[in-house]
């Protein structure tokens, strides 16, 4: 009963059709793809629906979908330039999948797929290797000239190349990281004082008004942290444009 | 005997007056913040940023150090000397991050 009600007990995996084995690594459909393959068809369908009409005063779910893309658009092109605007697709999607799965995970019964560090450092990580990668292809040897700017002392590269390498390196964790612990940060907290109204009895009632603020509250941290991970994104993208910045 | 109660007065409205511009001040204040609503949590952002940067470098530079060392049978000197080096990226990191918010 009582490992049950763990406020960690929300973020376990746990397999839902048995265990599915491709040689030695475990495949297995478990909550978290459940989670995920459900964020995936109700963006499709959200956006479908929203853009099925295409009115000129647009309603409801249009103008939901046309402000967050305008948001998206709008942050892309100040960050990235026109010219980078071939990734606006690539950025919006991630944008509005991150988004979509910190604010379902906010569902009672629910899972976040964002809460897992694993989840978000493959999305991070994968964004890195892509902007390294595409720094190289664009830039040539050049791109390596993002760990000594121009205008500094020779004296100082070695002191100044392993802190931008460090710096570098250190791009996905501190995406996944700030991420992950966001999620998680909020969804314990929200559990733990959940378990003080039972406890409480009719003093329940003062962490239960608590609960509605972190709701809201989390809510917002929800969209800001799909937001920033957008804007990284493309700050990310935009060093392997111009590395000499 | 006269001058003195004018004086007195005159402190007297002078407390007012300044009491009513602070209050508007702080009106003026709220609506502002009010119109903007992204500015209420802008800084929470930034702050989880930041925290995150710091902890991201110390932890790359410590794994960049841990690993040299065991391959290259130094014990703890490169890791030390890794663990500042991570540590200093991680404060010129935020500060240029930090910088950017104030363009």
């Amino acid at each position: 009963m009582a490992e049950k009600h763990s406020p960690l007990d929300q973020f376990s995996i746990h397999r839902i059709f048995g265990e599915i084995k491709i040689g030695e690594i475990d495949v297995s459909f478990t909550n978290s793809s459940l989670m995920m393959i459900i964020v995936l068809v109700l963006l499709n369908v959200f956006l479908l629906l929203a853009t099925r009409k295409k009115s000129i005063v647009p309603g409801k779910l249009q103008c939901l979908a046309e402000m967050s893309y305008e948001m998206i658009f709008n942050t892309t092109r100040d960050n990235l330039g026109s010219n980078g605007m071939k990734f606006f697709p690539f950025i919006y999607s991630l944008f509005m999948f991150i988004l979509l799965c910190n604010i379902l995970g906010l569902v009672p019964y629910s899972f976040t797929v964002t809460s897992h560090i694993i989840v978000t450092f493959a999305i991070a990580f994968s964004i890195f290797l892509f902007a390294t990668v595409l720094g190289f292809i664009m830039n040539g040897h050049k791109f390596l000239r993002l760990f000594l700017p121009k205008g500094v002392p020779i004296y100082l590269a070695p002191l100044l190349v392993p802190i931008e390498i460090v710096s570098y390196i250190s791009r996905p964790i501190s995406l996944a990281v700030r991420l992950a612990a966001n999620m998680m940060a909020g969804h314990t907290m929200i559990k733990v004082f959940a378990g003080f109204v039972v406890a409480l009895g009719v003093f329940g009632v003062a962490p239960f008004l608590f609960i509605i603020l972190l709701y809201i509250l989390e809510t917002v941290i929800a969209f800001l942290q799909a937001y920033v991970f957008a804007v990284l994104t493309c700050l990310y993208l935009n060093d392997s444009f111009n590395p000499s910045h | 005997m006269n001058n003195r109660e004018k004086i007195k007065d005159l402190k007297r409205s002078l407390s007012k007056l300044s009491k009513s511009i602070d209050e508007l001040k702080t009106d003026d204040k709220e609506e502002i913040s009010e119109s903007l609503p992204e500015n209420n949590y802008k800084g929470f952002a930034q702050a989880f940023r930041i925290v995150s940067e710091l902890f991201a470098n110390l932890l790359v530079g410590a794994s960049i150090g841990w690993t040299l060392d065991y391959f290259l049978d130094t014990k703890p000197i490169l890791l030390i000397i890794f663990l500042i080096i991570g540590l200093i990226s991680g404060i010129y990191t935020s500060y240029k991050s930090a910088m950017n918010w104030q363009k």
